[in-house]
């Protein structure tokens, strides 16, 4: 059989569908901001991890003190590759060109250029950097390049199958050109793909720098992202006469990414004030609940209600305006949540969210909001206990 | 015949300060026993609700004692208190005073349930029956009218088969034919179930004959009269 008591405070709560559905909105409104931030600003930097991760970085990044791995590129992707869990590995090799183009008799210069030297067969493996290509093809042949869309605004009107000279400064400072035909352009949403790069052939790359054999990283991308500590110690395990510097994402983005955490943080900080303001309204809603209850509770008093039992009640309502409120905004928090999985959801044509469901986060979220309207309830509940009976019949 | 209600030098005097005392209740002293109906009658201002307020433990006197079935209530503490009015004391109030978010029936099962009494739906519905509101019993307390919330708070004040069932100007809001009826429901209540009344008001000619009046004037109360009560 239901108390008495709760079906008393479900009664008197639900009677009072105003003051309800005030307290149940502060509720649901506190959490759905939570979880629209956290889409939001959780998703963006998720992106970021997700972009450095499949364009540059991988889930491993190799590279050695010097940047400059002497060792061979085709013995360190082997190694990789007997690791149960890689998925695959891919030299790179990076540096700085001028990028020419002479169109019309007149010639177009962009200087420093960040040049990447791909492996095309064992790049397309380990990376997602092909995928950006929207025009054309990746790098397929050594005097093939794929420029990135911001290098294409800067030198005019390039399309595919132009000719373009690349030029660099070699190890021993002599200038090195090489003509190249534009084979694809590459541009990616959030421009965190290789909007600002050229890509060419490793070979090719190497052979301008006098550089035969040298690798700037590995990139090594991961079945299950998660046991990328335990790769990047093994390999430094295997190979502790070198200098290698093995480092998982967060390691190697880590200076993109600091200040990315400190601003989530910050945010959610706002967003749990925001569910702390959503506490004071239900404060006020109960004080109005209890006020406008005052003769009945003077009733109950009068036929036998404890003290203790008019607390219960009055708790009880806060236990529920919780429970409703909580429920409803983590449904509202994860429609939305799902709203913007499926639809891959992006601002002003930037990178699309990674959105995920963070459970653990959705029920602390939920949990934070229903502890917070049954303590916002106290207060209420306790001078709702101290009005005499005699004082409360007056208002009969 | 047992004393329901014994009241000896009862005082209850407002304010702190000597100037600004109000002595509502000046030494009063009286007894019901099991079964009588009694009336306090008085004009406004004498003093009769405060003294129903102290008898029901709604309020706290100043000085003196009041037993009710043989208990002290000057010696209980809060928790003891709500239990007391829950089982030995009923209410009826002036406007029926039922909560209107419950329905006639769980208004009269209400005292039971704070009670921990096993089968109050049962034992509610048998008590509404006996003041005929069988029709009503589920629908919202605010939705019948002045007699019938009336009935249902008599039924509600029975409940527990207090020691005593205090009534504040029960009829005080109701029409004459209505007043009579509620009158008559109690009267026949105290015949039946030996169920003291303790009633206050100020039209006693309302009530007829009773067991016991007490006069109440400017705080002092006055055992006016001691009649035998006239079957209805």
């Amino acid at each position: 059989m239901l108390d008495y008591r709760l079906k008393l405070a479900k009664r008197m709560l639900f009677n009072k569908k105003g003051s309800l559905i005030g307290a149940v909105l502060a509720v649901t409104i506190g959490i759905l901001v939570i979880h629209v931030n956290f889409v939001i600003f959780q998703g963006l930097y998720d992106a970021i991890v997700r972009d450095i991760t499949e364009y540059r970085n991988g889930d491993i990044l190799v590279t050695d003190e010097s940047n400059l791995i002497e060792k061979s590129d085709t013995m360190l992707v082997n190694w990789f590759s007997r690791i149960p869990d890689v998925k695959a590995a891919a030299p790179r090799f990076s540096s700085n060109g001028e990028i020419n183009i002479t169109k019309n008799g007149g010639m177009i210069e962009t200087n420093r250029i960040p040049l990447l030297g791909v492996d095309p067969i064992q790049d397309i493996q380990a990376s997602s950097a092909h995928t950006t290509v929207s025009e054309g093809s990746y790098v397929f042949s050594h005097n093939s390049i794929v420029l990135g869309s911001n290098i294409v605004r800067d030198l005019g009107d390039v399309h595919v199958g132009d000719s373009i000279e690349v030029g660099v400064v070699n190890r021993w400072g002599q200038d090195e050109v090489r003509r190249f035909i534009v084979s694809g352009i590459a541009t990616s949403p959030g421009g965190q793909g290789l909007d600002y790069s050229a890509v060419v052939h490793i070979d090719t790359l190497r052979d301008m720098l006098d550089r035969k054999g040298y690798t700037s990283s590995i990139m090594v991308k991961l079945h299950d992202p998660s046991s990328a500590e335990n790769v990047r110690d093994l390999f430094l395990a295997s190979f502790v006469n070198d200098d290698f510097v093995a480092e998982t994402i967060e390691e190697s983005a880590e200076q993109q990414l600091a200040g990315f955490r400190s601003g989530i943080a910050m945010i959610n900080m706002i967003g749990y004030f925001g569910m702390m303001s959503s506490a004071f309204a239900i404060v006020t809603i109960q004080m109005m609940l209890v006020n406008g209850k005052t003769k009945e509770i003077g009733i109950m008093r009068s036929i036998g209600a404890r003290r203790k039992d008019i607390l219960v009640i009055f708790i009880m309502q806060g236990i529920l305006i919780g429970f409703i409120g909580a429920a409803a905004g983590t449904g509202a928090g994860l429609a939305y949540t799902f709203y913007a999985k499926e639809t891959k959801l992006s601002f002003n044509n930037s990178l699309p969210l990674e959105v995920s469901f963070d459970w653990p986060k959705i029920f602390q979220t939920a949990l934070t909001s229903f502890g917070l309207a049954v303590l916002a309830s106290l207060y209420p509940s306790f001078r709702a206990t101290r009005l005499l009976p005699v004082e409360a019949m007056r208002y009969v | 015949m047992s004393k329901v209600l014994d009241i000896r030098n009862l005082y209850k005097i407002y304010g702190k300060e000597k100037v600004n005392q109000v002595t509502a209740l000046d030494d009063v002293s009286f007894s019901i026993d099991q079964g009588e109906f009694a009336l306090i009658v008085g004009s406004s201002g004498s003093g009769k609700s405060t003294l129903l307020n102290i008898i029901g433990l709604l309020d706290k006197p100043t000085n003196g004692t009041v037993r009710v079935a043989g208990t002290d209530t000057s010696k209980l503490n809060d928790g003891q208190i709500s239990s007391f009015r829950n089982k030995k004391v009923g209410f009826v109030f002036q406007f029926s005073n039922l909560l209107s978010d419950l329905t006639v029936l769980e208004n009269v099962m209400l005292p039971m349930q704070m009670a921990g009494m096993q089968k109050s739906r049962e034992k509610a519905t048998e008590l509404l029956m006996a003041v005929g509101l069988k029709d009503q019993m589920k629908q919202r307390a605010d939705r019948i009218s002045g007699g019938q919330a009336q009935r249902a708070a008599i039924a509600r004040g029975l409940a527990n088969q207090p020691a005593l069932v205090l009534a504040d100007e029960p009829t005080g809001n109701l029409d004459s034919v209505t007043s009579k009826n509620v009158v008559k429901l109690m009267k026949s209540m105290c015949e039946t179930l030996g169920q003291t009344f303790v009633v206050v008001t100020h039209d006693q000619e309302d009530f007829g004959n009773v067991d016991h009046i007490i006069q109440m004037r400017d705080g002092k109360a006055f055992e006016t009269s001691m009649v035998r009560r006239v079957a209805t």
